[in-house]
């Protein structure tokens, strides 16, 4: 499967999509790759990656040609999978982490690594039958400027409070005009029962797929810096992310 | 004084800056509010309303190409901005309403 998590800063994405990884992973032996186009660390502490601030280098990508026709490879016509098994981190799991990160010190631009980290998304999309997991940084603006463009479905992650669902609700605007063929569809997080997955369903107008509850061992791992599925295996959180695997399994193209 | 409230996602920026602009306003500051993020809901956090908060224009597409541009902060403030509780002017910097133009 091919999916992204979008959502208000704060929803719950990285939390989810770092479970979501693992239990997948655990079940299915195709591969996952963890994508992680957040300049800040936050995919990777949920599934427990221990290096967390590496950035792909500057000149990971070329431009071909010069003018307005000009395209981007990656250095020396490297493929997807071999960027994958260059630059991914491997995870618990067996996921592997590609993360987009944060440049140290100073870099002329961020234009090549954006470049480079965009084809290798894609490349996999194209090449691979790996599954691309996704978790995009808050709001609305990466994940219709070409970051998602790999995944099949949009998973918005949102809590039933005004904010969160206005949200929702702008990215499931945004997403319909496109015509991308990108699915769309949401997961009530941090919920008080079902009357929040109704709400969330009725203001933004988004299919609520996934409904995970309101969990303090969520908080809990969190502050401890430790992935959720490993603080708190057992949690009503974890059990309702394991049913998300496989309901976005059936749900995927 | 000018101040820049910024974090992660989720660690509570516009909650703290709602409080902030409705406090100086109540000790007696003019207070604009500027909401830079790109998915804007300080209106919420301030008590503008989600319709209030949902109408605003934001500044930038009030400087676009086919818009004369206003001619002071005062001008863009006044005539884009909306009011929040406690006299605090709220304006929103950029909002994303159509992706295929521009860059966020």
């Amino acid at each position: 499967m091919r999916i992204a998590f979008v959502g208000k800063g704060g929803a719950g994405k990285s939390v989810i999509a770092g479970s979501f990884c693992r239990l997948l992973a655990r079940t299915d032996d195709r591969g996952v790759v963890a994508i992680d186009s957040d300049p800040l660390p936050g995919l990777a502490i949920s599934l427990g990656v221990p290096s967390t601030d590496t950035a792909l280098p500057a000149d990971l990508a070329e431009k071909i040609g010069n003018g307005p026709d000009s395209e981007w490879q990656l250095r020396g016509g490297m493929m997807g999978i071999e960027a994958i098994d260059a630059y991914a981190a491997e995870g618990p799991d067996g996921v592997r982490l590609l993360q987009f990160g944060k440049p140290r010190g100073h870099v002329r631009s961020v234009g090549p690594a954006q470049q480079g980290f965009r084809l290798i998304v894609r490349a996999l999309a194209e090449t691979t039958d790996l599954h691309l997991v996704g978790d995009l940084p808050g709001g609305t603006r990466q994940a219709f400027f070409g970051w998602a463009g790999f995944a099949d479905m949009l998973v918005v992650v949102a809590e039933a409070t005004p904010s969160s669902m206005l949200s929702a609700r702008r990215l499931a605007r945004l997403a319909a005009p496109g015509g991308s063929g990108q699915r769309v569809v949401a997961i009530a997080n941090k919920a008080i029962g079902t009357p929040d997955a109704t709400r969330l369903a009725e203001f933004s107008g988004l299919r609520v797929v996934g409904v995970v509850p309101r969990d303090r061992e969520v908080a809990a791992a969190e502050r401890a810096g430790v992935p959720l599925l490993d603080y708190a295996p057992g949690s009503p959180a974890v059990d309702a992310i394991r049913s998300l695997v496989d309901t976005l399994r059936r749900e995927s193209p | 004084m000018k101040i820049a409230v910024v974090g992660k996602g989720g660690a509570g920026k516009t909650t703290t800056s709602a409080i902030l602009a409705r406090t100086l306003a109540r000790t007696g500051h003019r207070v604009v509010a500027l909401d830079c993020d790109t998915n804007p809901n300080l209106g919420l956090s301030l008590g503008v309303g989600l319709a209030a908060t949902e109408a605003l224009l934001s500044l930038r597409d009030g400087v676009g190409d086919d818009v004369e541009h206003a001619r002071s902060w005062q001008e863009i403030i006044d005539r884009f901005g909306a009011d929040a509780p406690d006299g605090v002017r709220l304006a929103m910097v950029s909002k994303i309403e159509d992706p295929d133009h521009g860059c966020p």
